[in-house]
């Protein structure tokens, strides 16, 4: 029951900001809800997921993969870019505090003057998660279309 | 590949024709569509426009096309301009490709079409998006674990973030220069809350309010549009969208040295 309500707090907070970047960038108004949605399934899927135990990187390419098949189907029916839905649907798992993260130990260990070891490690750690993290949302969308729209048979 | 068999077309049809789908192609590319779509896209609007093949070369600033009709080939290039990211621009000019497919549409259609995306775009209102981001980051700030207090400032702090952000781009300052300023102006309002130990995680804020400058269509983009072969392109992107999260560090550390509080270190 906690678990259910925690969930559905975590569907409702990552819907709103999907929906504010999708107005960020000019997705048209019907499509809205749309990312909304396959936000709130995500981000939700994936806090299930990790709190089974699974890693941030592995559950995130889970649910992208989700939010690619769903993004493929929405696209072929109203006739527009997966794009449109995908990159909206995503933007709460997007590891953005990781990157700027990165970037700011990556300056500060420039102005410090002597590289200090646990910088360093704060700064690659933070590095390898955006990077890992990127790229598993960004491999995960594709894939549906990899699978289902090969133009031509493999062999 | 297709052995159908086209008439040809006058050089004026082919170059109009030419002439649109390129015409399309930059608008795809300049308001972010990935470079598998706007390949795509423009081979199929040139070829439904009577052209009998379409090859496209695209690259970060300029894309190149050239079209085979019968035995005569033509050949443009045209510059590309970041303007942003508009995907009701992308969604229109792909229904006007899959209209022109279906024989809904014509060449002096097309051209009123592409004109009218060319001249004006669309966009939310302003205050609505400056409300709008502001609950984006105060929600990024609650998923992580904040309370009400850490929601709060998160809130004003993005929302005067999007306000400068805003502010610049209608004056045409150069986007880096963007990006730094409003993340300055993001840090510096959240630094309140550290400041004065506002809610359970007053670090947060500082951390949540500057997500509005994350370059995520960028990165997303250059990721797939590796994963799909257009290594040129997706390289360019990814170069872009670092220098985007560095401008936004370098805010961050501006505004830490001038209000003192180091809540990101």
């Amino acid at each position: 029951m906690e678990l259910l309500i925690t969930l559905l707090d975590d569907a409702f907070f990552s819907a709103i900001p999907a929906i504010g970047f999708a107005m960020l960038f000019n997705v048209p108004k019907k499509a809205l809800a749309y990312c909304g949605a396959a936000a709130a399934i995500a981000h939700s899927l994936r806090t299930l997921l990790i709190s089974f135990g699974m890693s941030v990187e592995l559950g995130s390419f889970l649910v992208s993969v989700l939010v690619g098949v769903l993004a493929f189907h929405w696209a072929k029916k109203k006739l527009v870019p997966e794009q449109v839905f995908t990159v909206a649907a995503i933007i709460p798992m997007i590891p953005g505090k990781f990157a700027f993260a990165t970037m700011v130990g990556l300056v500060q260990l420039n102005i410090d003057g002597a590289v200090s070891p646990w910088l360093l490690g704060d700064v690659i750690d933070n590095g390898l998660k955006t990077l890992f993290i990127l790229g598993a949302l960004s491999v995960g969308l594709a894939i549906p279309q990899l699978f289902l729209e090969r133009s031509k048979p493999v062999v | 590949m297709s052995s159908q068999q086209k008439a040809q077309l006058t050089l004026e049809q082919h170059e109009e024709a030419t002439r649109l789908a390129l015409w399309g192609g930059q608008l795809l590319l300049q308001y972010g569509a990935e470079s598998q779509l706007v390949e795509t896209l423009t081979h199929r609007l040139g070829t439904a426009l009577g052209c009998d093949w379409m090859d496209l070369a695209v690259s970060h600033n300029a894309i190149v096309l050239t079209s085979v009709s019968g035995p005569r080939y033509l050949t443009k290039t045209r510059r590309i301009v970041d303007r942003g990211i508009n995907m009701t621009t992308v969604s229109e000019i792909c229904r006007l490709v899959v209209m022109v497919e279906k024989g809904l549409k014509d060449a002096n259609e097309v051209r009123k079409k592409l004109r009218q995306l060319s001249d004006k775009q669309f966009h939310y209102n302003r205050w609505l998006m400056i409300l709008m981001v502001g609950l984006s980051c105060a929600c990024f700030a609650r998923l992580q674990g904040g309370d009400w207090p850490v929601f709060g400032v998160t809130f004003v702090a993005s929302a005067v973030a999007m306000f400068v952000r805003q502010e610049l781009h209608h004056r045409g300052y150069h986007l880096l220069m963007n990006w730094v300023l409003s993340a300055a102006a993001a840090t510096s309002v959240a630094a309140l809350a550290p400041a004065f130990s506002l809610g359970n995680k007053p670090e947060l804020a500082m951390a949540a309010s500057v997500l509005l400058l994350v370059p995520g269509f960028p990165l997303m983009n250059a990721i797939s549009d590796m994963v799909k072969g257009h290594v040129n392109v997706g390289i360019a992107r990814w170069t872009w969208a670092s220098m985007m999260v560095l401008s936004v560090a370098l805010g961050i550390l501006l505004a830490m040295n001038l209000t003192g509080v180091w809540g990101w270190l």
